[in-house]
């Protein structure tokens, strides 16, 4: 490292927070996309599968390859510098470690579908499973490949006979993820048991209204089990009359009101 | 931290006892089928109407219908389906089994489904937990909320990962429609009440541990595997063999000792507790028990490691060789078992007690082993181990065994045990008795508890260890300067010192046993030390006149040699046995022996 004044000194440390940054935003990114295939993925086999759902996984895997090239590029070429500030680095294997899990939580998705499409063949539509999902995955692959629409990214639909092809496609892609992960493992030495997180233990709960549209369905069995339902019941009976008692007060008031006016 | 392999090797772990797995999805498939399947209802939750709900009735009707089977059958074949993760109830989530009534269930999905290849990986569990806890804290039940803490201490690494995923994978599911939103929540709550379940709940996936290769895969010689077995063909040729004459001759004769005790082979008495638990046979049968039953006895006359190995045969044969004052044979054979697998702590202690107790000269239970031995041991006892005392052991073993072994059989203690052992009659229950019993068993007592009255016994037993009468002896005072350990350093004069003051004192105060250790020289008085005792006393008459020039006669010896003592003792007890005994190791000291000690004593 040569002579470092105050100067060259503050830009290497802008430099290297503006790094940071960009390292935290493309790993990000790969994060969504990787839990968008997941979701994806679930699909595969099941009553919705279709030649759209394969094309979005296509389409959402090449998206979380580069994204996995270049996060893999900076990272390196970031590590490896021994310049970096303690602070920095440490920032780094963390962005490294998520990075490494987001590839591997990939590369089981990946193999997986694989194997699925092996067996749920296209073209022989009555073994599909009845697994009661409906709808599309479309909204989800909009959103892992950052599109407003899906319709946009709508490609031509396969012709049949290249399944196979596309079934080596990704035999080749894994392979490819594989070597990177083994790349990552190879040049730069993270000590996993060395990196602190920042985060809390326990995720924060998002926006009520959402848990509560979301606790509604898949608990509701439960709670008919459990019969809590009662309790649902009388408080919604407490809530009614409580209601009907304000407009009963509000309409003798008004009445009141008429007749002394 | 994630192990990298478990994750790349693509399917590399093989699960051997799940080859069910893909037969149970050949028969998932057949059920799709649309004409000839199973057929599926819509379900109406509260506002949505969420297709392909099968009823449990359906399911069970289909399978007894494609496999011929009885409807018992078929139920247990839809219950293994549903514990193996490919059908989920929507109802009661939690129980695995099939209900054959109009309870609903649904197809797992493909992604979801228990394959071989892909190990189920805490990480996904972790960010499932994640995800349950954004929904609605304190959602999370008990043992999962142990899981989480579990795995946030060994994942810290990447908790901040698992949390941005879970997040993730939250907004993204939010992108889909309501009711898919919902079959996908089911989905993966199915998948892990079968790959985590709740505490107590049989898991169908307890598959055993995993193996590394595939065993149904076709294996390839290596050169490397052809040198391997080359190597295990030569060694097993250079291998001492035995004529199969012989080794079958000892099956054979091994089976038809033990035939009539094995409780498979023959009838246990009073009954197997295994098959009517009823528990009297392990009762009747303990370790410290007063009286015990005729087949143990008998098992005790069949070697002399069955005696030593059952606890009441080793007590009685104890209160035997008590009553033949020789039981420090015993205690020194489990005083060396109890180093032997001792703690490695306490070793040190032990071989220090060991060898003040039994193998000093001047020890208060002094045992009788040749010099070679001795000498073999006490070198070793300087830097003492584990197996130290192990020649000696196994002298004092055989010793017991030629000699007190065959004694005891023929004993007075042996043959009353043999007259008290009770032979308990057959219990003979009905059905219902069973039942009880199988309703009424109770755990034993535990086995902290055994040990703990096990170790009380023992310290019982060494705090009021037999008082050997030669401790009240002069002779068996521990001689301050010797030091333990002291080997070979002593010089003669020194050794010769101490024998003086016990010479002289002899013909001033004539013990029992000065009288009996003038009826040998003086090389064997210090051997039997200690182990004159009562037994000597009838000799005490014997010997009485021919002890003062023995006496005089050893002790000029004695002087004259001048050498190490256990040289001396080494040079002095092959002479010592030109008459009767054939091997020099053996000296056994019996109570008939002393009668023969004046003979032997003579030709020297």
């Amino acid at each position: 490292m040569p002579l470092v004044n105050n100067k060259v000194g503050d830009d290497c440390t802008a430099s290297g927070d503006k790094a940071l940054a960009d390292g935290q935003a493309l790993v990000d990114s790969l994060i969504k996309v990787v839990a968008c295939y997941r979701h994806l993925a679930s699909c595969v086999g099941g009553s919705t599968d279709n030649l759209q759902l394969r094309d979005e996984l296509r389409q959402t895997r090449e998206k979380a390859q580069k994204l996995a090239g270049d996060i893999c590029n900076h990272l390196t070429t970031h590590l490896r510098d021994k310049s970096l500030p303690e602070g920095q680095r440490k920032e780094m294997e963390l962005l490294w470690v998520a990075f490494s899990s987001s590839l591997e939580l990939l590369h089981v998705d990946m193999c997986k579908v694989w194997n699925m499409s092996g067996i749920f063949s296209l073209a022989d539509s009555s073994s599909l499973v009845h697994t009661g999902v409906e709808g599309g995955c479309s909204e989800v692959a909009a959103r892992a490949l950052s599109l407003p629409d899906m319709n946009e990214a709508e490609t031509k639909t396969l012709p049949e006979g290249l399944e196979s092809q596309e079934r080596n496609t990704m035999e080749l892609e894994i392979n490819q993820i594989d070597r990177m992960i083994d790349d990552m493992e190879m040049k730069v030495n993270v000590l996993r048991w060395m990196v602190e997180p920042h985060g809390p233990q326990y995720a924060d709960p998002l926006s009520s209204t959402d848990s509560a549209s979301m606790a509604l369905v898949p608990v509701d069995e439960e709670q008919q089990a459990t019969g809590s339902q009662a309790l649902c019941q009388r408080s919604h009976i407490f809530v009614l009359l409580l209601l009907f008692g304000v407009i009963f007060v509000a309409a003798t008031l008004s009445v009141c009101v008429f007749l002394f006016s | 931290m994630t192990i990298k392999n478990a994750l790349r090797d693509h399917g590399q772990r093989y699960r051997p006892r799940m080859a069910c797995l893909k037969k149970a999805e050949k028969v998932l498939l057949e059920m799709q089928d649309p004409c000839t399947g199973v057929k599926s209802q819509p379900q109406r939750l509260v506002i949505t109407i969420i297709p392909h709900a099968i009823t449990g009735e359906d399911i069970i009707a289909w399978l007894a219908d494609r496999f011929q089977v009885e409807a018992q059958e078929a139920r247990s074949l839809g219950s293994m389906l549903v514990s193996l993760g490919y059908i989920y109830p929507l109802q009661d989530h939690k129980n695995l089994v099939i209900k054959p009534d109009a309870s609903l269930y649904r197809f797992q999905t493909p992604y979801f489904w228990p394959t071989q290849q892909w190990p189920v990986e805490d990480t996904d569990y972790a960010i499932y937990l994640a995800k349950r806890n954004i929904r609605k804290k304190g959602m999370l039940e008990l043992h999962e909320q142990e899981q989480y803490n579990h795995l946030h201490k060994w994942m810290n690494h990447k908790w901040d990962f698992i949390v941005m995923q879970a997040k993730e994978q939250y907004r993204a599911a939010k992108e889909r429609k309501k009711p898919d939103r919902v079959v996908f929540d089911c989905q993966e709550r199915a998948y892990w009440v079968v790959h985590r379940p709740p505490p107590g709940t049989v898991s169908a996936m307890d598959y055993g541990p995993e193996r590394r290769t595939d065993p149904n895969a076709d294996e390839t010689q290596t050169p490397d595997d052809y040198e391997r077995i080359m190597i295990f063909t030569q060694q097993s040729i250079m291998r001492p063999r035995v004529k199969s004459s012989v080794s079958i001759g000892a099956l054979v004769k091994y089976c038809s000792t033990y035939s009539g005790h094995d409780p498979f082979l023959s009838k246990c008495l009073p009954s197997n507790p295994w098959l009517t638990d009823d528990t009297t046979f392990w009762a009747l049968n303990m370790p410290n028990v007063e009286i015990p039953t005729k087949m143990r006895v008998e098992r005790w006359t069949f070697s002399f490691k069955e005696l030593l190995s059952d606890p009441r045969g080793r007590d009685d044969f104890r209160l035997f060789l008590k009553k033949e004052f020789s039981g420090e044979n015993l205690a020194f054979w489990e005083g060396c078992e109890d180093l032997k697998w001792g703690t490695a702590v306490a070793m040190k202690e032990k071989a220090e007690h060991i060898y003040k107790t039994f193998l000093a000269r001047g020890a208060p239970r002094w045992i009788n082993i040749d010099g070679k031995t001795m000498e073999i041991t006490v070198k070793g006892l300087k830097h003492p181990h584990r197996y130290v005392l192990d020649a000696a052991q196994t002298h004092i073993y055989m010793l017991m065994k030629k000699d007190s072994y065959g004694r005891y059989l023929k004993s007075p203690v042996f043959k009353e045990t043999l007259k008290k052992a009770i032979c308990p009659d057959e219990h003979r229950f009905n059905e219902v008795q069973l039942e009880q019993n199988a309703r009424n068993r109770r755990p034993s007592l535990s086995p902290i508890i055994i040990r703990q009255q096990e170790q009380e016994q023992r310290a019982k037993m060494a705090a009021s260890a037999p008082v050997d009468i030669t401790q009240l002896c002069r002779f068996t005072t521990p001689v301050p300067h010797l030091a333990v350990y002291s080997g070979i350093p002593d010089p003669p004069s020194a050794t010769a010192s101490p024998s003086l003051p016990f010479l002289a004192h002899t013909p001033v105060c004539p013990s029992p046993i000065s009288v009996a250790l003038d009826s040998t020289s003086a090389s064997e008085r210090r051997l039997e030390a200690s182990e004159g005792e009562g037994k000597t006393e009838a000799q005490a008459p014997d010997g009485g006149s021919l002890s003062k020039s023995r006496m005089a006669l050893s002790l000029r010896r004695l002087l004259k040699r001048g050498c190490s003592p256990s040289a001396m003792f080494a040079s002095l007890s092959p002479k010592c046995h030109t008459a009767a005994t054939t091997s020099s190791r053996i000296q056994p000291i019996t109570p008939e022996e002393p009668s023969h000690a004046p003979p032997r004593r003579i030709g020297k």
